[in-house]
């Protein structure tokens, strides 16, 4: 069955072309007056580098590893993110430490290292879904570039410190306990 | 003017002209070049975007992009000057002026002011002084040249895309010009005369005596035709991205683009001169008999520059017309509708109107 294609009639007003055109004429008016009293702030326009757009909650941008009042990391490097990651991009090493205490959740292991490469990073947000200690956080900062490769391979304590002052966060270089040699575990 | 003169020594006359001539075609070149920035920050706002307002003088003075103009001419000269192998070398480098210099020169007869009377001896503020002898009959010429410009740029580029865009470019000039002749016609025999002043004095200062309210229809053939003249968006078939990339100055780079490209805007502004001339009272202040010399050139300014913004605004406002169509609406209305517009008024003047 064919669709039946309306005709559509053009009055004689229509047909003469000009007042169309008048009409025409009437809306760009009316945008171009409407864009031009309509202070910047609120154009559909965004100016990038003097403006910027406010991501809606649950937009899943830079990741941050998350930790303790005192410093420490709250990750336990229980490679949960890095087995759910589908790009592969995580990769962890663990190490123990000791002098257990409340804060730390009587954890005895977190990363020694614990990279991502933000070049395969997809940005799905699965090893903030897999993480069993809420340790790692899609932010929404979203202005991830760099110069080079190497800058994009984020360490521990970039990813700890991502954007750390925007939050009002002091920036930290150093787990507050020190990591303990590798116990000989007795069998 | 006198001291002037004396200082350069040569006579007031020569010293006159050259001071009409260099403001009047200083100011129609800046304006040309400030309203490719009008035009671009007027589609931006017509289509709620933003348009070009970052380049600034010295990195800090923004002045809402107006430095755009002078970040343009600064690229377009430092470009390289590239000149395809095939090309007819003589008339790639002649058809830029062949396009600007008829763009220009059409405005050498236009009114832009009242004449004032100074020291004895009469002063016209028009390059060319009334009764010349060639009155309206000049731009009307000068404006048929513009299609060399057109023309010569796609056949001296060898490429088959600016041929078909110049060819069809001139078409649509030449056979637009019949209906727009026709429509001036009328003008001129309502006037009694070609001569530009005549026109306007003719006008009187009450707007509804102006050429555009008895003949509305003449009016419409002749703004219609001037889009058709100055290739400009409804009817711009030089160009056309779509089908044959970039018409006619496909071939073109650095300053000759540029001046292909400002000779549109040049067009412009004479075009909106001869509308207002013609149509809207050229000098005249409306409901002021006898304006002052300041107060008639400030009229004819902001009706020009009306005219060439209503320009661009068509330009955002309506698509394209296709090639055929153009040249359906050009023979089968514009010039059957100046054609009853030249015989209706013709006839009312026979019966005394």
């Amino acid at each position: 069955m064919g669709v039946v294609v309306k005709k559509v009639e053009l009055s004689w007003l229509d047909r003469t072309y000009v007042w169309p055109v008048l009409k025409g004429m009437g809306i760009t008016f009316k945008h171009f007056i409407k864009q031009l009293f309509t202070p910047t702030s609120k154009r559909y326009t965004i100016q990038y580098p003097d403006m910027k757009k406010v991501m809606p909650a649950g937009y899943r941008g830079l990741h941050e590893l998350k930790r303790f009042e005192d410093g420490a990391i709250k990750c336990v490097a229980c490679f949960m993110c890095a087995e759910a990651c589908p790009a592969r991009c995580i990769s962890i090493e663990a190490e123990e430490f000791s002098d257990l205490n409340i804060t730390q959740g009587f954890e005895e292991k977190r990363p020694q290292v614990f990279k991502i490469d933000m070049l395969r990073c997809i940005y799905c947000g699965m090893c903030e879904e897999a993480c069993p200690k809420d340790a790692i956080w899609l932010r929404n900062d979203y202005e991830v570039a760099a110069y080079d490769r190497l800058s994009m391979q984020f360490g521990k304590w970039d990813l700890m410190n991502t954007y750390a002052e925007a939050d009002g966060k002091a920036r930290i270089t150093e787990d507050p306990i020190p990591s303990a040699p590798r116990r000989a575990i007795a069998m | 003017m006198d001291t002037l003169a004396s200082l350069l020594h040569t006579s007031p006359a020569l010293a006159w002209m050259v001071v009409k001539i260099v403001i009047v075609f200083s100011a129609v070149m800046l304006l040309a070049s400030v309203w490719t920035w009008v035009e671009r920050r007027g589609s931006a706002m017509i289509q709620d975007r933003i348009g070009p307002n970052r380049a600034a003088l010295f990195g800090r003075i923004r002045i809402i992009g107006l430095a755009q103009l002078l970040a343009d001419g600064i690229k377009f000269f430092f470009k390289e000057d590239l000149e395809p192998t095939d090309v007819n070398k003589g008339l790639f480098w002649l058809a830029p002026f062949l396009a600007f210099v008829p763009a220009m020169m059409g405005f050498a007869v236009i009114p832009f002011g009242r004449d004032f009377v100074s020291g004895g001896a009469t002063y016209h503020l028009s390059v060319l002084d009334p009764g010349n002898g060639m009155g309206m009959l000049y731009p009307m010429a000068i404006g048929g040249l513009a299609v060399y410009g057109v023309l010569v740029a796609a056949w001296s580029s060898n490429n088959k895309w600016s041929i078909l865009g110049g060819m069809r470019a001139s078409a649509a000039m030449v056979s637009y010009e019949i209906g727009m002749s026709l429509a001036v016609v009328s003008i001129f025999m309502t006037t009694g005369g070609y001569d530009p002043a005549e026109i306007i004095s003719a006008q009187g200062s009450l707007p509804w005596h102006w050429n555009v309210v008895p003949q509305f229809l003449g009016f419409i053939v002749f703004f219609t035709c001037m889009f058709a003249e100055t290739n400009r968006l409804p009817f711009d078939f030089a160009e056309g991205e779509s089908e044959i990339v970039a018409g006619f100055n496909t071939e073109y780079g650095s300053m000759k683009f540029s001046l292909l490209a400002l000779a549109e805007y040049a067009h412009l502004m004479t075009a909106s001169a001869l509308v207002v001339t013609l149509f809207f009272g050229g000098w005249q202040v409306p409901f002021v008999a006898h304006p002052s010399v300041g107060l008639s050139i400030l009229s004819f300014v902001v009706k020009l520059l009306f005219f060439a913004w209503v320009f661009v605004w068509i330009r955002w406002t309506l698509p394209r017309f296709r090639y055929d169509q153009m040249m359906r609406l050009g023979w089968k209305a514009m010039l059957p509708m100046s054609m009853v517009n030249l015989v209706v008024h013709a006839w009312l003047m026979s019966h005394g109107r």
